[in-house]
């Protein structure tokens, strides 16, 4: 490290100290008005003080900072996000990690139930869950209907694993383009994922839960 | 009890009697010990005895700061080296869009021929306009970057020129509560 970058880092260390002494988020100095960073300052310290992750609800005031919202519409949002992030970790469970309970936060506010979110960590011991909840989002996102693209992450949750979810959903997302409705893509695919793992297709339609599958 | 009764005691006798010596051989003796190399003098069989000698070095202060110096330098350079040659970022990953990458190094791409300046913000870079900034490649409008990231669910969006916002069209659509539409990208870690 050059003597120019030692320097250069301990200047803006010596800056930060103040605000992070007074347990101000360093990152929303300048970016947020004062008055609602104060309040935002607040929601930090006490997501902190629950065990919450703190960088999801800084990159949603910086979202809407960069976005030009008022800051009324950031607060909202910050304590909408806190709020979803206490559900999710209370589904997917303490050890949860800050990756994990964004996409949790996703899901749920596409439509999946906190029961749903429970269901999927249950049947997904000690794998990741990041990708398999930013799936059912991105699934209700296309326009899949919610209980349907709960159900089919779900279904998919014994076998799958990162990659096959993100091809699935890319693939359900290639047929809704070419033309297909967005449930009709969706069984097609399940369908084929299933057969693909020599395990009869149980894909819910109204959200009940599915029958786990087996490995081969 | 005379010596031939008692045998023992015949021998202690003789052996208590001096020893007669050939003449010349104390001298010879001595001559040889002057003949063995002096202590210390490196020889096939007295290398060990080398290395196991301590040494005095003497340094002048100056010679001394010199030194440490040199050495502290030395073990940097040895470490940064070091650090430097295992903080490659993983190989690129030469996609069109960003949604369908597992990797850690994501490639953002825009057609924006109009754009004079394009960027991109979102969850990895604290939504700011001046910290991602895209790379035009020549002549045919297409805009690029890569990022290195960790698995997890981003939101991003393009921002053309400072001013206008636009989602990504290769990408899924993600929720918005500010107004302006967001793209999402999801990094796989498995």
């Amino acid at each position: 490290m050059s003597a120019k970058r030692f320097g250069f880092i301990l200047v803006l260390a010596l800056l930060a100290a103040p605000t992070v002494a007074r347990g101000q988020e360093p990152r929303l100095v300048g970016r947020i008005p004062d008055a609602a960073r104060a309040r935002i300052d607040s929601i930090l310290a006490a997501a902190r003080v629950r065990g919450l992750p703190i960088e999801p609800l800084v990159d949603r005031a910086l979202e809407g900072s960069a976005k030009g919202a008022p800051p009324a519409a950031i607060i909202a949002a910050v304590t909408r996000l806190r709020d979803e992030l206490v559900v999710v970790r209370a589904a997917f469970g303490e050890t949860a990690s800050t990756a994990e309970l964004t996409a949790g936060t996703s899901a749920l506010r596409a439509g999946a139930s906190a029961e749903a979110l429970a269901r999927l960590r249950k049947q997904r011991p000690g794998q990741p869950l990041t990708v398999a909840a930013a799936v059912m989002a991105d699934l209700v996102a296309a326009g899949v209907p919610a209980d349907t693209a709960v159900g089919a992450v779900l279904a998919l949750a014994h076998d799958a694993d990162d990659a096959d979810y993100l091809a699935f959903r890319r693939n359900v997302q290639r047929d809704i383009v070419l033309g297909a409705s967005p449930a009709a893509a969706l069984a097609v695919r399940i369908r084929f994922a299933s057969e693909a793992a020599d395990a009869p297709s149980n894909i819910p339609t109204t959200g009940q839960s599915p029958t786990p599958k087996r490995k081969p | 009890m005379t010596d031939r009764e008692d045998p023992l005691g015949g021998i202690i006798e003789i052996l208590r009697e001096p020893a007669e010596l050939k003449p010349g051989l104390t001298e010879r003796v001595m001559a040889e010990i002057d003949r063995l190399p002096p202590a210390g003098v490196l020889t096939a069989s007295g290398s060990v005895s080398w290395w196991r000698r301590p040494w005095t070095i003497r340094l002048t202060p100056l010679r001394g700061l010199g030194l440490a110096a040199g050495l502290a330098v030395l073990v940097l350079a040895v470490y940064f080296g070091g650090r430097r040659a295992g903080s490659h970022a993983a190989p690129e990953v030469p996609e069109a869009g960003p949604a369908t990458t597992t990797g850690r190094a994501t490639q953002f791409v825009l057609v924006a021929p109009e754009a004079s300046a394009v960027s991109v913000v979102g969850d990895f870079n604290d939504w700011s306009m001046s910290a991602t900034p895209l790379e035009r490649a020549p002549g045919d409008g297409v805009w690029y970057v890569t990022v290195p990231l960790a698995p997890g669910r981003y939101r991003y969006a393009f921002v053309v020129n400072g001013a206008i916002w636009r989602s990504d069209p290769e990408a899924p659509a993600a929720e918005d509560e500010f107004g302006r539409a967001n793209s999402v990208l999801t990094v796989g870690g498995s």
